[in-house]
């Protein structure tokens, strides 16, 4: 059996050192603030993180576009010439076009190489959400499962990642048109916090309203809780910089249970750039989704 | 000595009662329990009767001319003087069923069936106001109305019980005696029939010139018309057109012939022939094509074409009706505030509210534009609650609900928490309510009297601080008493999210002040500001 090669992709947020821990690799995607082009790096430091949310905050727009055809073509052909297959679990097709060039670059690869398998799942969600499947992914391959076992064991769990969180403002989401929600939910409310999910279609949906961000912590505090239903293994918690929202949300979760192992991390750029500044996001693994934003 | 008089008097005996009201607006309106810019009682209740007559169906007969007043005055009714003020006219009408004329002992009836309607229309009657002074009457009427033989010396006898009754209305309601004032729907009513009795006294009562009231303005959540629009209902034409003999025989023109070639071009088509007169109403998309081919017969008289997506009027003769689930529809003043409140998600706004409540048949003319499952309307003003449960009684045809909203700030709590795509209304009126027990509304405005409220020391021209319906505090300095009332309500309640409208007169560095000091005194809070250029509130603000 080939070994294989585990690809993410910019939005997984998932930090160098897990990267390295569970042995994944990433291709890039790009943004752009004031004309100039940045490939989206996960390794950037608290202080970067920062510095964008703040040129963010500021009111400039980050602009995002999908991870090239070049990448992909390179990062993939380099395993395969070193013998090894490929796993890409990309962000949700409902948020990024990625995954259809990254299966179409596997496909003019295939003619290539017709003996390489390379695997491109659609992981239906962003962030840790994504992040979470591919370290789910490392450790199948600890266990021996083959490329294909792997994808197929991640195309069966995806659903099970249920996410819940918030954003300070409505108007990145809409603005990037990346949220299913009626016109009237983005109006510029004040003091109430919209409640997102990761619908089964892997689009983030404005399921309900809260008022105020206390309200907020507890609604996604319990979504996340019952969504969870018994298997308190990983709690994973992404934030635009806004640590302290963070740290806040999981004390409001580990009163309701203790999960053994809790990931914190900073969102990246291309997530950020459609959320803003301000948004947490947390992430448990267990019940099937079954909301599907209508619309 | 008039023993007897039919619908035509009485039509002339209320027309002298509600000039003599409309004389008095102002006075009434002044008898304000807060030293606060907003009475409206007077412009309501003007409002309400003068409405009523304009549109009332003349009759001799004392049984018609009274129920159509009844139905007419009711349409019109606004405030909640206003509405009580319409349930009167409402008994007095049912009181005199069968009457082709009346004497003066028929008003016993009369009344007992309007103090029954007014009691029924409050949930909680208050004494010491209108109510009282209309029960009194009945009271009177009902032991004496028999005794007086004519009409003059009736309304003498009833006239004056129904001024000491006014004088005592302090007495029965604390707060009238604190602010030193009668109440004023009761004080409307006693200039009504003041008015009517001066017709018995040969006095004539002048129609009077007061202020000009303002109409009403309906608001439509989709009149922007802006250069990426798309044109989505065309135009309303209107013409007049001259045919001319050197165009067109007009003794042969068919009018269904020459409707035949417009029918390609709109829908919606009126048209009228009367001799070389032809009158056209088409709803089209291409206007142009519409007036050249009608000055193929004649020339214009005149011409009116309106884009209908930013038409307002009444003009159009079978406006489509918008189909939604639900139309949520709170009433608002302020151009910011109508047009926040549109950007979150109002499927239209009824503009007015303090000083400028909206009718019932505002409320109808809005509603009816909607084919809607359910209705549901935000008062935003504890004198409009009362408007809006007589609508939801009169309109029929879906249910009405009403979220009993007193405030703008309690209207921004509900339609915050809407969430439109809510399967059953049930759910979405216990969602758009959940947030109101827990909000609380601060104003700012300035005193237009002397006064001691409570404990406040209140002086002319003052600001005031208002919580509630409490004032609170009072300075020179505006900045500072809308700082101290701020503070005042943070520190007695936990409130996490502040939300400021500011009203037309508030000025830009002020708003700017009291931004930076709202965000370093209350970092955790969720703060927003919004330019809502209401009058008389310079700042409305909503704690929650």
């Amino acid at each position: 059996m080939r070994d294989f090669v585990i690809f993410g992709d910019s939005t997984c947020d998932l930090s160098k050192e897990l990267r390295e821990q569970f042995g994944i690799e990433y291709v890039a995607m790009n943004f752009t603030i004031n004309d100039v082009e940045y490939p989206a790096s996960l390794d950037w430091n608290s202080e970067e993180a920062k510095a964008h949310y703040d040129i963010m905050r500021a009111g400039k727009r980050v602009f995002t576009t999908q991870v090239p055809k070049n990448v992909y073509y390179d990062s993939f052909k380099a395993c395969i010439e070193n013998g090894k297959d490929v796993l890409y679990i990309s962000c949700s097709s409902a948020l990024s076009a990625s995954v259809n060039m990254a299966v179409k670059v596997a496909n003019e690869l295939k003619e290539e190489y017709p003996n390489a398998q390379i695997r491109c799942v659609d992981s239906l969600i962003s962030s840790l959400g994504q992040g979470y499947l591919l370290i789910q992914a490392s450790k199948q391959r600890s266990n021996g499962l083959s490329v294909n076992e792997t994808a197929d064991y991640i195309e069966n769990i995806r659903l099970k990642v249920n996410q819940c969180g918030t954003v300070e403002s409505m108007e990145y989401l809409s603005r990037a048109g990346r949220v299913k929600a009626s016109k009237a939910f983005f109006g510029n409310l004040f003091g109430v916090k919209p409640i997102i999910i990761s619908d089964r279609k892997g689009q983030n949906y404005a399921y309900k309203k809260v008022k105020g961000y206390p309200n907020a912590r507890v609604a996604i505090a319990e979504h996340l809780v019952n969504a969870a239903n018994g298997v308190y293994d990983t709690l994973l918690i992404s934030h635009a910089d806004c640590l302290d929202d963070a740290i806040l949300l999981r004390d409001e979760i580990l009163k309701r249970a203790e999960f053994k192992e809790v990931i914190l991390s900073y969102i990246g750029p291309i997530v950020g750039a459609s959320v803003g500044p301000g948004t947490v996001i947390g992430f448990t693994f267990g019940e099937e989704v079954t909301i599907e934003g209508n619309e | 000595m008039q023993q007897h008089i039919d619908g035509k008097t009485l039509n002339y005996l209320f027309t002298m009662g509600y000039r003599n009201l409309k004389k008095n607006i102002q006075i009434i309106n002044d008898l304000n329990v807060f030293p606060v810019p907003d009475g409206d009682t007077g412009t309501n209740m003007v409002h309400t009767f003068g409405g009523g007559l304009a549109s009332v169906k003349q009759s001799n007969n004392i049984n018609e001319y009274t129920e159509s007043l009844a139905q007419s005055v009711l349409l019109n009714a606004r405030g909640n003087s206003g509405v009580i003020f319409s349930q009167f006219v409402n008994g007095f009408a049912r009181g005199l069923k069968d009457k082709t004329n009346i004497c003066f002992g028929d008003l016993a009836l009369a009344f007992k069936y309007a103090k029954d309607d007014a009691y029924n229309s409050i949930m909680v009657p208050t004494e010491g106001t209108i109510l009282t002074i209309i029960r009194e009457s009945a009271e009177f009427l009902d032991k004496n109305a028999e005794q007086f033989s004519d009409f003059k010396s009736g309304f003498e006898a009833l006239l004056e019980l129904m001024k000491s009754t006014l004088a005592k209305t302090p007495e029965m309601l604390p707060v009238l005696k604190e602010a030193g004032v009668v109440d004023s729907g009761a004080a409307g009513l006693v200039c009504f029939f003041e008015g009517i009795y001066a017709y018995f006294c040969g006095i004539s009562i002048d129609s009077v010139e007061t202020i000009d009231l303002i109409p009403t303005q309906v608001s439509n959540g989709t009149v922007d018309f802006g250069p990426d629009s798309v044109m989505e209902y065309g135009y309303c034409t209107e013409f007049i057109l001259q045919l001319m003999n050197k165009k067109v025989d007009i003794a042969a023109f068919s009018r269904d012939k020459f409707l035949r070639q417009l029918e390609e071009m709109g829908d919606s088509i009126v048209c009228a022939l009367s001799g070389s007169i032809l009158k056209l109403h088409i709803h089209t998309f291409t206007p142009e094509k519409v007036l050249a081919y009608a000055r193929n017969f004649g020339e214009f008289i005149n011409l009116k074409i309106e884009n209908m997506s930013v038409q307002h009027n009444e003009t159009q003769i079978e406006a489509k009706r918008e189909k939604v689930k639900y139309a949520v529809i709170p009433v608002v003043s302020g151009d910011g505030i109508i047009e926040y409140f549109e950007s979150i998600g109002a499927t239209a706004v009824i503009n007015g509210g303090q000083t400028n409540n909206p009718s019932v048949e505002d409320f109808l003319n809005v509603i009816k534009r909607f084919d809607a499952e359910h209705i549901i309307l935000l008062p935003n003003n504890s004198n409009i609650i009362l408007t809006a449960n007589q609508v939801a009684q009169i309109y029929n045809e879906v249910p009405v609900h009403i979220i009993p909203t007193k405030t703008i700030v309690e209207g921004y709590s509900a339609l915050s928490m809407m969430n439109l795509w809510c399967e059953d209304v049930e759910t979405l009126i216990t969602e758009m309510s959940s947030g109101l027990d827990n909000v609380v509304t601060a104003s700012v405005t300035t005193a237009t009297r002397d006064a001691k409220i409570g404990n406040v020391e209140i002086f002319k021209n003052q600001y005031l601080g208002i919580k509630n319906k409490d004032i609170i505090l009072s300075g020179e300095n505006r900045l500072k008493v809308t700082r101290d009332l701020i503070n005042q309500i943070m520190c007695d309640e936990d409130k996490s999210i502040i939300i400021v409208f500011y009203g037309k007169n508030a000025d830009e560095s002020e708003v700017n002040a009291l931004q930076n000091y709202l965000k370093n005194e209350y970092p955790l809070a969720d703060i927003g500001f919004i330019e809502g250029k209401q009058d008389i509130y310079d700042y409305i603000i909503s704690l929650e």
